[in-house]
């Protein structure tokens, strides 16, 4: 598959099958994630692997946007102390690094065959609490995964002729 | 004083999900508090059929309609609330009949005792 294929390709999928995931695609997987750029390459995160099927259970209880039963899910977090070397536009910088790993994660299972999804609809008290996740460490984003039982039809982009503009605002760009 | 495991337990699970959706309904889009009750709905549906460990026909239409309807949530706003509108009927002419309808019994629920 080329690039475009997989950027094309990669769903939201909230729907999975019983089949388990491989520990070497996991693991492949978060190696997409830590090769994400980072600003400043401050790498300000801790990704969390769920694979415990009983704690993934507790997880879903306390994150109303997660559907289906995943056979994993990674939490990304960034680490507040690390964020802080980037100024104050530390945390906002963090959270922009952490959705380039989430993608690189998601396109990296895709082309494995699994399916994923972002998920933020979670509650970071309640997920704080069930991970053990200090007080300088923040969750941002979920992203679950597992084979998907269907993968969904492709939502709607807008159109390149009008999301980009050409040299000023305003201006379409042509093909 | 006894104790029991509660994670596994339905209603459970339904009040976990309400709390953490009021929270997330703070800061979230405002579609997504009628997403979030429609889920609710729907695992209230299945907390309803456990009981009568059946399938209910009017239900699993409510349950279909329900699926549809999220379907829509990020791709179809105006489909979204015709769902809603749909769905209100549905369980308006339920309560105007007083009655449902059992499905055959379903192994899934004779199977787990469920
Ligand atoms: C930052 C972010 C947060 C998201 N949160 C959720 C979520 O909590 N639950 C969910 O089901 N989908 C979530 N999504 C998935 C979007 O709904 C999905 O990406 C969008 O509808 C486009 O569909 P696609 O990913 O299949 O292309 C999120 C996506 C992003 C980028």
């Amino acid at each position: 598959m080329d690039v475009l294929e997989i950027i094309k390709g990669r769903r939201s999928v909230r729907s999975f099958s019983d089949k388990a995931i491989p520990k070497e695609s996991l693991y492949a997987i978060l190696e997409a994630g830590i090769w994400a750029p980072s600003g400043s390459n401050i790498q300000p995160w801790e990704f969390i692997l769920v694979d415990d099927p009983g704690l993934i259970k507790k997880v879903k209880l306390v994150s109303p946007g997660l559907y289906g039963l995943p056979k994993a899910l990674i939490v990304l977090c960034f680490n507040k102390k690390r964020s802080e070397k980037a100024g104050r536009i530390g945390p906002s910088l963090a959270v922009m690094d952490i959705s380039m790993a989430a993608q690189n994660m998601m396109l990296m299972a895709y082309s494995l065959g699994i399916g994923s999804c972002p998920i933020a609809s979670f509650n970071k008290i309640a997920l704080k609490e069930l991970l053990s996740i200090p007080e300088e460490v923040e969750p941002v984003l979920m992203v679950s995964l597992g084979y998907p039982s269907r993968w969904p039809e492709p939502p709607h982009r807008r159109p390149i002729e009008e999301v980009v503009h050409l040299n000023v605002y305003g201006q379409n760009l042509r093909r | 004083m006894s104790m029991a495991k509660i994670s596994e337990d339905e209603h459970f699970q339904l009040l976990a999900f309400l709390l953490t959706s009021a929270r997330g309904c703070v800061d979230e889009p405002a579609i997504y508090g009628p997403l979030r009750l429609i889920d609710a709905a729907e695992r209230l549906i299945n907390i309803i059929e456990g009981k009568h460990q059946r399938k209910v026909v009017e239900l699993e239409e409510i349950r279909e309609l329900i699926q549809k309807a999220r379907d829509y949530v990020v791709t179809n706003e105006e489909e979204f609330i015709k769902a809603l509108d749909q769905l209100t009927l549905k369980i308006s002419r339920i309560i105007k009949r007083d009655v449902i309808t059992f499905g055959p019994t379903n192994s899934q629920y004779t199977k787990n005792g469920k």
